[in-house]
């Protein structure tokens, strides 16, 4: 047994010190691939990569200009048949406080507006401001990816929809988003959600919380057009968006998000 | 009496497959909408349905095709930026087709209507203008007094 072993080692060892420097090599050249084609992968597709369609929609909110009024959420009710509790959109308020406590209300999804804090909350606030939210129409869209029977997609120019008549109301999509932007419409039983206005937006019009926004804190337009005003916002490179670690890549833009919104 | 063939049975089971292979083919045929876009994966007639949807609001502009005068005078006012759907409710109640159907009166004109956007707040935008007790006049306010006694809706300077 030795002696084959001592016998048949010599051209083994080598063969195998070949074989796993190789490996090595080859796994680090791999490994380098990998995590540059996924970093690189990951920039393209997060906002700028080009539709093939005649626009390429994008949404900006600007939360220094909300005041917080909530007619974008009453316009989008009325506009949309939202049932009463649900919103497709929705205003926050954020209060910090001096010892780092962050306070968030949203009655009524701020659809009749805000009421002061208390005294008390008052006397602690550091900052305070309000911060709509929506569906964020990501370009890789978890609801889409969990549907089970292809009831929501995005379509070609990034509008993320539900079909109703094919939407089973397993609420999947509903768990999926972690923006908390979907529900389940219990008057029709299906999954709902912001369409952008879909309908508004393809006869010309924009969507009505922008339409109703009376200080511009909501705008809506085409990365296409170079002279469009979301075009020239997002030129300047000063916006976040919500969430950035899921990978999701909104096309809803934010200018002026405090690091305490999530 | 030929002796039946060693794979009689595997011969069933292949039949079987085959049969409910084509019954499989044959009914997914019917079951998918011929609009179905195998690309994006979903049912190429549910955006166009979406498209037809009827709006409600207009927008200012709709407002122009009646209302020129109106709208031009409140061009220069200080409420020039607003959406008249805002406060007067939407085109959709109002009108339908060409005909009217209702009367666009702003239907709350309690203080709320001011408050909900002028209420003071800390979480309001620096600048933005807030109703403030230190204003002489609104010291005297009585109960169910209404802003618009004293201002103007299109043009509330102080």
């Amino acid at each position: 047994m030795k002696k084959i072993n001592s016998d048949s080692s010599i051209p083994d060892s080598k063969s195998r010190r070949v074989f796993l420097k190789q490996i090595v090599s080859g796994g680090a050249t791999a490994l380098m691939i990998y995590t540059s084609g996924v970093r690189g992968g990951h920039e393209t597709s997060r906002i700028w990569k080009q539709r093939s369609t005649e626009h390429h929609w994008a949404y900006i909110i600007d939360v220094d200009k909300c005041i917080g009024w909530g007619g974008c959420v009453r316009a989008c009710q009325r506009e949309n048949n939202v049932p009463e509790g649900a919103f497709r959109t929705w205003v926050e308020r954020y209060v910090v406080t001096e010892d780092g406590g962050v306070y968030i209300d949203s009655p009524e999804g701020g659809a009749k507006g805000f009421e002061p804090v208390g005294e008390e909350l008052k006397a602690m606030a550091k900052r305070a401001f309000f911060v709509p939210k929506m569906c964020n129409h990501c370009e890789n869209p978890p609801c889409v990816q969990v549907c089970p029977v292809g009831a929501t997609y995005k379509s070609p120019e990034g509008f993320v929809l539900v079909d109703h008549d094919y939407c089973i109301g397993c609420a999947y999509c509903v768990q999926a988003c972690p923006y908390g932007a979907r529900f389940i419409n219990h008057e029709i039983k299906k999954s709902d959600k912001c369409s952008w206005c879909h309908h508004r937006v393809k006869q010309g019009q924009r969507p009505a919380c922008v339409e109703a926004c009376p200080t511009g804190a909501r705008k809506f337009g085409d990365l296409k057009d170079p002279e469009s005003e979301v075009s020239q916002i997002l030129q300047e490179g000063i916006w976040t968006v919500l969430q950035p670690a899921m990978h999701t890549g909104p096309s809803c833009f934010y200018i002026g998000l405090p690091k305490e919104v999530i | 009496m030929n002796k039946p063939s060693a794979f009689t049975h595997l011969y069933r089971l292949g039949a079987l497959f085959l049969v409910v292979i084509v019954a499989f083919l044959i009914i997914r045929q019917f079951a998918t909408p011929s609009s179905w876009n195998y690309e994006v994966w979903y049912r190429g007639d549910a955006l166009t349905e979406e498209a037809k949807k009827p709006m409600l609001h207009g927008g200012n502009d709709s407002c122009r095709s009646c209302h020129e005068d109106v709208v031009k005078e409140v061009k220069k006012r200080k409420h020039k930026k607003l959406s008249c759907e805002g406060c007067h409710g939407p085109l959709g109640t109002h009108v339908r087709g060409e005909e009217k159907i209702a009367a666009a009166e702003v239907s709350n004109q309690s203080r709320w209507q001011c408050l909900n956007c002028h209420e003071e707040l800390i979480s309001k935008p620096q600048g933005f203008p807030q109703f403030t007790d230190e204003v002489e006049k609104h010291k005297t306010i009585k109960e169910g007094e209404v802003c618009l006694k004293c201002h103007e809706a299109h043009d509330p300077t102080p």
